[in-house]
Order: C-alpha cells, then structure tokens, then sequence
C-alpha cells in the first residue's frame, strides 16, 4: 500500500498521518476507515460489476422494439438500492457512533475516577500561533505541548480572534476554536514522542503555516519541563532592547514585558521551532525572523521593525539564552 | 383546435391562472425568508440570558397589535374587491382596492412611527437583540410596501378597464396580500414574544 | 414536401428580431438557453484557469506561484465560480431552458420575459463578482465565508462585499429561473402528460427548482446579516454582543447542503435521458426514481449540520444529523441501481453520451461512498477540512455532476447545431477526462488521510504529502487537455460536422420529434402525449403529422400557447405569449447599477436607482398580452 510506505519513508514525528494511530481514539478511527474502505470497494465492485457485464453485451444485436421495464430487474433495484443498503447504514452508523463516540470524548464528569482526565491545558488559537496554558501554574508556553505519556489530558480550547481547528490526527480528532465558547477535547498519546499537529479551519493568510507539536513525555520528565516553564525567566539582564522594542506585544515574565498580542517568550530558546512550525529554532532562523518577519511568514500580526543588524544580533543572542 | 376542446372548457376551468402560480412562487419563497429571520430571532433569543439585554426595553403590547389589526381589517376589502372583480364589476373593485389600500398605508405610516420611537431607545447596532428586531419587522414591512405599490399599479390599471390579464393580476395581487398578512402576523408575535 | 400553410404563419408569428438586438431583446428559451450556454462556458473557463492556478501552486512544497494573498482570493473565486456561475447555470440556466419547454411539449416557459431576466441579472452578477476580482477584491474567506473571518475586523476591504452583494444578485436569478420552470412544469404541459406521464429529466428539475426555491432565502437571510454586519455595525454573528458565531454555519449549510442536491439532481436527469435512448429500454423503477430524484432534495434539507460535525455542538444533535445523512443515501443508491440494471438489462450502445453516464455512475458511487463514511462522526471530525473532504466533493460534483453535463452536450448537439458531432474524437475525450479526473482527485483522499489540511497555499516538504501534490496536478492539466478536446470536437462539429437528423439516437421524448435545430415555435400541432417516452409512441405522433396536415390544433393565431392542469395534463386554456421585449434587459442593468453603488456604499444613489428599478417595471408590464 501506498500509505504505510509513506509513513515510512516520513519517520516518526514528522508526520500528521490519520493511519499511524498513537491512541485508542486514533487508532478506533484508523480500523473504522479501514473497514469502511473494505465495505467501500465492495460496494463500488458490485456497481461496476453491473456496468462490466453491460460492457460485455455492448455489441449483442438489438432486437426491434423498445424493451419495457420487468419485475425482476425492479427486484434488484428494490433489493440492492433499499434493502442492503438500510442493513449496510444502520450497521455502520450504530457502530461508529455509538461506540466510537464513547472513545474519542472526554470521559463525563461522573466517569470513574480512574478514567478522569490526570490534566487540563488550556489553548488559545491567535492568527496565527497557538497559545498554551497550564492551568495552576505560571507556565505559558506556544505551538509546543507537552503532556505526560499514557495519560489522558483533556484540552480546552477557544479563540482570540477568529476560528481555528484544533487537530494532532495521530492522537485524536480534531475540534473547532470557536468564538464566545470553550470546547474539549482528549488528548492521549501511547507512546513517548513528537506528534505533530496543524491549524484544519482556514484563519487566513497564514492559515498554512499554524502547526504546532505535542510532545508526549514520560511522567517526571514532564513534571521537571513543567517547573521549568512556570519559572520566570532565566536571564534579565541585556532585555532593554527587548523592553523597549518587543513589549508591547510579547511577554517575558520576570522582565517588565508582559502582553499577549504576541506568543510568550520567557522560554522562547527552550522551543524547537518558532513561528508555528514554520521555521526551526536556529540562530540563523531567528535572525532572519527578527529582521523580516513578514518575509518568513506573509500576513503574520508581527511587523518589520526596522532593527539595525547589531540589534538583531543583539536580541537573538538574548532570546537564544531564554532556556 | 376544436379537436382539443380547446375554448369550450377553457375560460370556465376552475383552476388558477399562471400569474397567480407565480404569485405562489414568489410567496413560496419570501415566506420562507421570512420564516429563516424568525428562526434566526429564536436561535439568538435562546443564545442570551437576557432578553431583551439590560437597557433595552420590553416591547408593549397594546399598541403593535392594533396597529397589525388595521393591516388585517385590510384582508376583508381585498377579498371584497376579488369578488367584484370577478362579477367585472369595475368601480365596485377600485373601491375596494382604495380601502384596503389606504388601511395598508396607514399601517405602514404607523409602523414607521414605531421604528422613529424605538431608535431613540435602541438601535440596531446596539445588540443582537437590536439587529434582529430591525432587520425581522423591517423585512416584514418591506413586504408590506411592496404590496402597496403593486396595488397602486392595479388601480392605475384598473383605472382604464378591466381585462382578463388585470383580473389576473387582482387575483396574483390579492393572494399576495393574504400571504403577506399571514406573514407579518407571525412576524409582529415572534417580536413582541417577550412581552407574551 | 412544402410546409403547410400553418406553418409559414407560425413562421411568421414567431420570427425573432434580426441581429444582436433580437438576442438582446429575446425570450425565446431555446436562445436564453444558449446566451446562458456561452455565458457559462466563459466562468467554466475561469473558474477551471484557478483550478489550473491552485494545482500549480501545490505542485511543490514552498511554491511561489501564488502568495497567500493571491491564493485565498483564487481559491475563493474557484469554488464560487464553479458552484454559482457554472454548474447551476449551466444544468438549469442552459439545459433546463432549452429542453424542459421541448420535453413538456410547450412552445416556452410559463413567464419567458422572466426567463430573460433571470439571465441578464445572472450574466451581471458574474461581472460584478469579477469585477471584485479585478479590482483586487476578491472574495477571500473560502466559499463558505465563515464568519468572524469574513467580519470587517479581520477583512477589512471591499472584499466581502463583492461576495455578500454578488450572491445576493446571482440568487435572485436562480430563484426566478426556479420559479419559472416550477410553474411551467406544473402548467404548460401537452394534453395528456399528467404526472406520472413527465419524463424524468423534467422530475429532475422540478426536484432542483424546489430545492433552490426553498434553500436560496436561507442564504439571502445570512447574506444580509453580513452585509448589515460588516456595513451598518449591526452584531448578528458577534458573541460579545449577544450575537452567535455559529449562525452564519448553520444558515448556510441550511443553505448549503440542499445546494449540492441542487447540483446533482440534474445530472440525474440528464442521465436518465441518455441512458433509456442508449440501451433503447425505458427505465426500470421509474417511478422510484422519479421519487428519489425529488426526496433527495426533500431529505437534503434536514442534514446541515453534518458539515458542522467539529464545532463541539452536543453530541446528540451530531447523531441526529448523521441519522438524516445516512437516510438521505436511499434515494441514491436506488437510483444507482436502477440506472445501472437499465443498462445492463438493455442494449447498450457506448457511444460518447453513454461513456459519460458510466463514468458518472463510477464517480458517483466513489464519491458517494466517501460522503457515507462521513455519517460516521469520529471519522468526519478526524477527516473535516482536509484533502479526503475536497477528494469526496470532487469527485462527486467533477466526477458526478459535470460529467452528465459533457454527455449532454454531445447528446444533444444534434438537436441544437444540427451536426452531429464526431464520434471517435468524443470517445477520446472521454477516455482522457475520465483518466486525467482520477488522476487528478484520487491522490487527494490519500494526502487527506496523510493529514494535509484543505486551503493552505503551502505545505511543508517532509511530510509526505509532495509526490500525491506532483500526480495530482498532472492530472489536472491531463483533464484540461481533455476539455479542451471536447470543446474542440464540437466546435470542429459545429461547422463542419455532418448534418443531423431529427431524431439520430432514436431518443425517448418530445424534442426528439421536432427537427434540429427546433424551430421558434417548437411544435407545429400541439403533440398529444400517452407516456413518458412520447418519442416512442409512434402512433401518437403520427397523428401529430396527420393533424398537421389538416391544420388542427396548429394555434397559429399569434404566439400562443397551452396551459394545462396541474394533475393530468389535460388542457384548460391558450395563452398569449409575450415575444421579444427589451424590459428584461433594461430591469438587469438597474438591478447591477444598484448593486455596484450598494458595494461602495452609496446608499442615497442605491435608492435612487431601486426607484428607477420601479419605473423599468411599470414599463415592462405597461402592455397586456391582449393587445400585443
Ligand atoms: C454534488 C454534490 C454532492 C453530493 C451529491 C454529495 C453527496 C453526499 N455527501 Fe457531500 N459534500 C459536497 C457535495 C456533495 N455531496 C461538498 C461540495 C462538500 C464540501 C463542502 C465544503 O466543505 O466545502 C461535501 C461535504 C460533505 C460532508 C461534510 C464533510 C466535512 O466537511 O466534514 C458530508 C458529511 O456527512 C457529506 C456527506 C454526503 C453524503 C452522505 C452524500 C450522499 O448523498 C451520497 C449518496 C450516494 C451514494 C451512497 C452512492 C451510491 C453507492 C452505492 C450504490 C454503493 C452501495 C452503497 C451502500 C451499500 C450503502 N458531504
Ligand atoms: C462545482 C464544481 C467544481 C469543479 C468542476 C471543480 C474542478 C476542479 N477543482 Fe475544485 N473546488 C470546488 C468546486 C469545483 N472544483 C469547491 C466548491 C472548492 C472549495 C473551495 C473552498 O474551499 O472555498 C474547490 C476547491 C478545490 C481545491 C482545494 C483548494 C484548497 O483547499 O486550497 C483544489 C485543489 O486542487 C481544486 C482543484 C480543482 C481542479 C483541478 C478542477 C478541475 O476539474 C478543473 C478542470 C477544468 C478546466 C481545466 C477548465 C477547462 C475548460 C475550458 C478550457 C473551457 C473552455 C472555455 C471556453 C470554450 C469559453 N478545487
Ligand atoms: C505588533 C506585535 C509584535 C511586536 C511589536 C513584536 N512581535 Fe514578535 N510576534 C508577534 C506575533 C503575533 C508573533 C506570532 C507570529 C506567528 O507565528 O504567526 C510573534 C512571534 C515572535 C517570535 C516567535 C515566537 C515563537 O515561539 O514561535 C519571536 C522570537 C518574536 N516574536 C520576537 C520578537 C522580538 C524580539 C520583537 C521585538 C524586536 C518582537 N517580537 C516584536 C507580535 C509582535
Ligand atoms: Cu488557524 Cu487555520
Ligand atoms: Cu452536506
């Protein structure tokens, strides 16, 4: 098959591929769409067995006379266009959303205990990054998650401007960031891992480039990345260009910066992408960003600021240094 | 032609001219226009906890339904005027048509002054509340004016003689009417529901 | 054999105005007919050259093609092109026009100045859309124009105007035309067509008039929240003011799913034309199929929400809505099935036409089947806007619906040119598009599944998703190829095809039975109908020929016309038609020079010119059919 070999030749972690499940939820929809291609070809097989065998009688000599209709082929109309079909859509529509539903929601809030979600995270979708809370803690983060593995984590998401579709296909369906209201979703990852995941409801512009990773991890090596995410900055000093230029719109905690209009930045160097997935986390990325913004990523709400080369140098070095 | 009994049967049949079909199309489908803005009204209705929002006040009850009332007592001469017409009794038609209208008229004069009132409490910009309570009675008139207008254009028809195409219109125009009030009835009772 | 008499006055009555004036002036539905033919063949034409765009962009990962700017606008433009400018035009405006009025053997529709402004209010809503374009202004919010994206905050330019404003336009022509055939299929019919006796093309159109007569308001409705909205500061679809965002979804998937019936329910009965004329077999199940040919639409309009599956409304209305899609799947694989024993069970003939139909069967069901597994609500909000959604519609509306459209075109070539076309040259055409269209949309569903989104202008390189790209955008230029050899054939047909016969396919009803190309009047004697495969009822027509002869039942005393009852068919009274007229016309150019200063805000003139609009119309009606 086409698809497995793809996944391959992709590797793991760089790919957003609805049939390389990583979680029951994902993985009850890949088998779904498994069966249903199975059914599919049965039932395009039979359609196009009919028209075959009208194909093989293509030259067969016509008697005089305009044939009428008869019982017999009624009866497979009858047969083939209602009965199996009714059998065929109720066996389908009970099954997946009677069942699958239950695997790939949030377990209720009178679930068992043991079923509840361990964590909840709060994303924000902004034109055109995301923006990651964790409630109960300082911790703020952007387009890079992390959760702990084998743990189901539910997400609540919503918007700031327009709507975005929250979707890590390898771990679950995807939700809608609607205006005015917060939806859920599970998130549940099997295996330790980078997942990654992309904005599904066109936001504009840069619709394209709105990805975003989750970072499945281990128990303690999340609760240690979490500690260091809720702690403040780790170096102030050398953030008066910062201040001056980049405040009104970013915030580095610990550093008298703080505005959401664009993502946190107090652990920007601990991140291994920036802008949304759109470019990795290097020197050289993050000079290029600085000077042109709108060159890397056209229609990004972070204008050109019009920085002499030092000062670009100046504030990667800073922002690098913010582990 | 005789060998379709084309002529004999014709004039008498019983079924409705094609003018009134498309009169029925037409009302067919701003009907369900209107019923969209209502449902539009409810869903937003059902989307807020207070409704009308603080600031705005209750619609009264009293006067909206009276001014409705003079758009119904409309329905009466229009029918009226449907029956003379068929009798080809012209004056007695005009006559009637000229009541209705000038009810209908007074009606929307009436209305006006509503809207006049209720921009100096809230606007459409104001709320959701406000959008839809505009652009709902709005539509509704809009139908309403239309109607005049077409009535207007059928006297000044009328005006010189009845013929089989202006009975036809009087009955496409009439059925209009009939819809049109049906419509605004429901119209004027999803607006002033939160008053019932 | 010289024409008799009656038929040099019908001449006579029925003459056209010469010149451009008589096509600007028409109403004669065969020429409104072809205006709408050309007229959508140059959107076709566009809206095929942004396909080509789209396809060229994503042919590589980090294109430079098209900026972002340039992409959202052509996508944009492409979907609407396609919807709104091509395939409702072309299947009602053009197909609908020419042939309902032959079929039910009437001389026109029921109000044919009416018919005439549908197509000059819809020919200047594609000029105002394009206008938009040209002027930088391109729709740009997808062609389902969600809101809070397409609010004024974060669309700021005149961009949403044009797309609120030319719907708008473009629905007021649709649903006029709708009316029309409504009333002309309900009325205007033979003596002896009563309802069960209407061939099931018209039963198509019937089904697609309601369905736009009914769905179009809902549209309009939200179309206006928008416009009053963005223009006038009203907050239907602003939360923080008690408005709602998922308003806009639910009014235009109310809308919008009854519109994708609205698109291929024609095509359902242009195939159940050509399918009976190739195989030489009436329909099986006719009855049934006519009934499912209009409770698909009936049905289409409980489902919406089924395009709303990931916007975390309660599970429970979810179920519903997926219970209503997998019951609106009924109506169609009846009709698959009926379409394919029909053929399977005559003696098929695999001429162009046919070819067509097979191939439309084929995708049809492909594409159904991915629709079906939408029903399954995990699925559909794990595939939801990515390439496995443009996979399913492409390959129902390309595959399904415009397929029937180029089978048509061959099928009824002869009747309209009086050419025939060339066979080998269709068949090739065929093989081409139908290869270059799998080609083209099959990657899709397996770069879907891979997780690439819809409407990205990029995409990374990495993930897999380059080489699916790379074949898909081959196959759009193979399918373009394909089109073009199409239209070369019948273009190459039209002048130097050989002539055509009345009735070349032996075809199963009334337009078959006059000659090609149809004169003005259509029919010379009124045909009397027995079933609803008059062509084939010898007798019957013979006795049209005989009555000719002894000029009964002619109506040649001006343009006349019958008009029939509702239930069976059996006339009631003639008509006078109007012939010709210039009001049609005159009324569309007010209607867009209101909606031009409507998109600039110049409400005063807008008014002025509704006025105005007024005045066009006391002139249109200023003459009875009477005095004519
Ligand atoms: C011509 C247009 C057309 C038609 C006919 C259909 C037909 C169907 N569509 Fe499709 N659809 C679209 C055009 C169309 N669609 C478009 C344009 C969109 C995307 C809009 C957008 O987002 O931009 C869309 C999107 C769309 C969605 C939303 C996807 C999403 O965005 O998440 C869904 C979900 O349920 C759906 C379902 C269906 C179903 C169940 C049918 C059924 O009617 C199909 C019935 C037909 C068959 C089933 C074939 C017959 C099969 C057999 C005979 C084999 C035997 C079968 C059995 C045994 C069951 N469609
Ligand atoms: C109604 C139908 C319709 C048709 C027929 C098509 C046809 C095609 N579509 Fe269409 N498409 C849509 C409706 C349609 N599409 C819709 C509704 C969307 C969603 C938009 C949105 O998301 O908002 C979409 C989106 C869409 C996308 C996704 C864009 C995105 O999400 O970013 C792509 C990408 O490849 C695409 C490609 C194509 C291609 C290659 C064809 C090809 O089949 C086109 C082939 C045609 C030609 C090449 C034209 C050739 C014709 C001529 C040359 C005529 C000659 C003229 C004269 C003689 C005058 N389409
Ligand atoms: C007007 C607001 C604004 C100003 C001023 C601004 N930014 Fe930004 N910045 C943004 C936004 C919005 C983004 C997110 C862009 C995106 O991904 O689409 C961003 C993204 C970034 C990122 C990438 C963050 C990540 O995690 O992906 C860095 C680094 C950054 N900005 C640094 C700076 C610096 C340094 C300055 C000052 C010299 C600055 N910004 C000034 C709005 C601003
Ligand atoms: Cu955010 Cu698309
Ligand atoms: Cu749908």
């Amino acid at each position: 098959m086409l698809v497995p070999a793809a996944l391959v030749l992709a590797g793991c972690g760089s790919s957003q591929d609805v049939l390389a499940p990583h979680s029951r939820s994902a993985r009850g929809i890949a088998s779904l769409w498994w069966d249903m291609l199975i059914g599919s070809a049965l039932g395009l097989g039979l359609v196009a067995l009919i028209l075959g065998a009208a194909w093989v009688r293509r030259n067969e000599p016509g008697v005089p006379g305009v044939r009428d209709g008869d019982r017999a082929a009624l009866g497979v109309v009858l047969v083939l266009g209602l009965a199996v079909p009714i059998v065929v859509l109720s066996a389908l529509f009970l099954f997946a959303n009677i069942f699958l539903i239950r695997d790939t929601t949030l377990p209720t809030a009178s679930a068992a205990a043991s079923d509840r979600p361990a964590l909840t995270i709060r994303v924000v979708g902004h034109r055109f990054w995301w923006e990651v809370r964790y409630p109960g803690t300082a911790a703020v983060t952007a387009n890079e998650i992390h959760i702990p593995v084998r743990t189901p984590v539910q997400v609540l998401v919503a918007t700031q401007d327009v709507i975005h579709s929250f979707w890590v296909p390898e771990l679950n369906r995807k939700i809608d960031m609607i205006p005015g209201q917060v939806n859920r979703v599970l998130l549940y990852a099997d295996a330790p891992g980078r997942y990654r995941g992309q904005c599904a409801e066109f936001c504009g512009l840069q619709h394209a480039q709105m990805g975003f990773y989750v970072f499945a991890d281990p128990l303690p090596r999340f609760r240690a990345w979490l500690a260091r995410q809720a702690a403040p900055a780790a170096r102030t000093s050398g953030s008066a260009l910062f201040v001056s230029h980049c405040a009104s719109c970013h915030t580095i905690r610990g550093v008298s910066a703080r505005s959401d209009v664009g993502p946190d930045l107090t652990h920007v160097g601990s991140r291994t992408t920036l802008a949304a997935l759109t470019i990795p986390n290097t020197h050289a990325a993050l000079v290029q960003w600085l000077r042109d913004p709108q060159r890397v990523k056209p229609g990004s709400a972070m204008p050109v600021l019009d920085l002499t080369d030092a000062e670009v140098s100046r504030l990667a070095g800073y922002l690098e240094s913010l582990r | 032609m005789s060998a379709y009994g084309i002529g004999a049967a014709a004039r008498g049949g019983r079924e409705r001219p094609l003018g009134w079909w498309g009169a029925a199309m037409l009302v067919a489908t701003e009907a369900t226009l209107l019923a969209v803005m209502t449902a539009t009204y409810f869903y937003l209705r059902f989307k807020n906890v207070a409704w009308p929002p603080r600031g705005v006040p209750v619609p009264t009850l009293v006067v909206p339904l009276l001014v409705l009332g003079l758009l119904l007592a409309a329905t009466t001469p229009v029918c009226l005027g449907v029956r003379a017409g068929r009798a080809r009794r012209r004056a007695a038609t005009c006559g009637w048509l000229i009541v209705a209208l000038v009810l209908q008229a007074a009606y929307l004069a009436l209305q006006l002054h509503q809207y006049a009132h209720d921009l100096r409490r809230f606007a459409p910009s104001g709320s959701a509340y406000g959008s839809i309570y505009y652009t709902l009675l709005g539509a509704a008139d809009a139908h309403v004016a239309v109607g005049l207008l077409l009535t207007l254009w059928l006297l000044a028809k009328l005006a010189r003689g009845i013929t089989r195409y202006r009975l036809n219109a009087l009955e496409a125009i009439s059925f209009y009417w009939y819809a049109v009030n049906a419509l605004t009835v429901v119209v004027t009772l999803t607006v002033l529901s939160p008053a019932l | 054999m010289t024409p008799a008499p009656p038929v040099e006055r019908l001449e006579r009555i029925w003459a056209p105005r010469p010149g451009v004036l008589g096509w600007l002036t028409t109403t004669d539905h065969k020429r409104i007919g072809l205006l709408y033919f050309w007229a959508t063949l140059v959107f076709f034409g566009a809206g095929g050259v942004e396909a080509l765009l789209i396809r060229t962009q994503l042919a590589q990962p980090h294109n430079h093609v098209l900026g972002p700017n340039a992409y959202d606008q052509v996508f944009t433009m492409h979907g609407l092109t396609m919807i709104f400018w091509f395939i409702i035009p072309m299947t009602t405006g053009a197909f609908g026009n020419y042939l309902i009025p032959l079929m039910i053997g009437a001389r026109d529709l029921a109000f044919p100045r009416l018919n005439a402004l549908s197509f000059w209010v819809f020919a200047a809503s594609g000029v105002f859309l394009y206008t938009g374009l040209f002027l930088g202004f391109g729709p740009n919010a997808g062609w389902f124009d969600y809101v809070p994206l397409a609010s004024r905050l974060y669309d700021p330019g005149r961009n949403i105007e044009f797309y609120t404003l030319g719907l708008i336009f473009n629905s007021i022509a649709s649903t006029l035309t709708a009316a029309n055939f409504i009333v002309s299929i309900f009325k205007c019919r033979a003596p002896g067509m009563s309802f069960n006796r209407i061939p099931l093309f018209c039963f198509a159109f019937l089904a697609a008039s309601f369905g736009l007569l009914f769905a179009l308001p809902a549209l309009s409705a939200d179309l206006v929240y928008l416009f009053l909205d963005r223009n006038v500061g009203t907050h239907f679809f602003d939360p923080a003011h008690g408005g709602a965002t998922l308003l806009w979804q639910h009014l235009f998937w109310f809308f919008g799913h009854p519109e994708v019936y609205i698109l291929i329910v024609p095509a359902f009965g242009i195939a159940t034309e050509i399918i009976p004329a190739f195989t030489q077999r009436k329909m099986i199940a006719f009855p049934l199929v006519a009934i499912a040919e209009l409770l698909v639409v009936f049905i289409g309009f409980g489902v919406w929400a089924h395009h709303m599956f990931a916007t975390g409304i309660p599970t429970v209305t979810l179920v519903f809505f997926a219970g209503a899609s997998a019951m609106v799947v009924i109506p169609s694989t009846i009709q698959v099935f009926a379409w394919s024993t029909t053929i399977f069970t005559g003696l098929p003939r695999f001429k162009t036409p046919l070819l067509f139909i097979v191939g439309f069967i084929l995708f049809f069901v492909a594409g159904g089947l991915t629709g079906i597994m939408f029903i399954a609500i995990p699925f559909d909000q794990q595939m939801t806007d990515t390439y496995f959604v443009v996979a399913h519609f492409h390959y129902i509306i390309f595959g399904a619906a415009v397929f029937p459209i180029f089978g048509g075109m061959y099928y009824w070539f002869p009747k309209v040119t009086g050419r025939m076309y060339f066979e080998r040259a269709g068949q090739v055409s065929f093989w081409i598009i139908f290869a270059g269209t799998n080609l083209l949309f099959f990657p899709m569903h397996i770069v879907g599944l891979l997780g690439m989104p819809r409407r990205v202008y990029t995409y990374p390189s990495g993930l897999g998703w380059t080489i699916y790209n790379v074949l898909e955008t081959i196959g759009g230029f193979v399918t373009a190829a394909g089109i073009l050899l199409l239209f070369g054939n019948l273009v190459v047909s039209y002048f130097r095809g050989p002539r055509a016969e009345p009735d070349p396919w032996h075809g199963p009803t009334l337009e078959w039975s006059v000659p090609s190309p149809p004169p003005e009047y259509n029919f010379a004697v009124v045909p009397t109908v027995s079933s609803a495969y008059p062509n084939w009822d010898a007798a019957d027509r013979e006795l049209d020929r005989q009555r000719l002869a002894a000029g009964a039942g002619v109506l040649d005393e001006g343009p006349e016309q019958v008009v029939s009852s509702f239930v069976d068919g059996e006339t009631q009274e003639v008509v006078r038609m109007p012939h010709d007229s210039p009001w049609p016309i005159l009324v569309a150019l007010c209607l867009s020079a209101m909606f031009a200063v409507l998109a600039v805000e110049k409400y005063t003139v807008a008014a002025f010119l509704g006025g105005l609009l007024v005045l066009t119309l006391v002139g249109w009606h200023a003459k009875e059919p009477e005095e004519a």
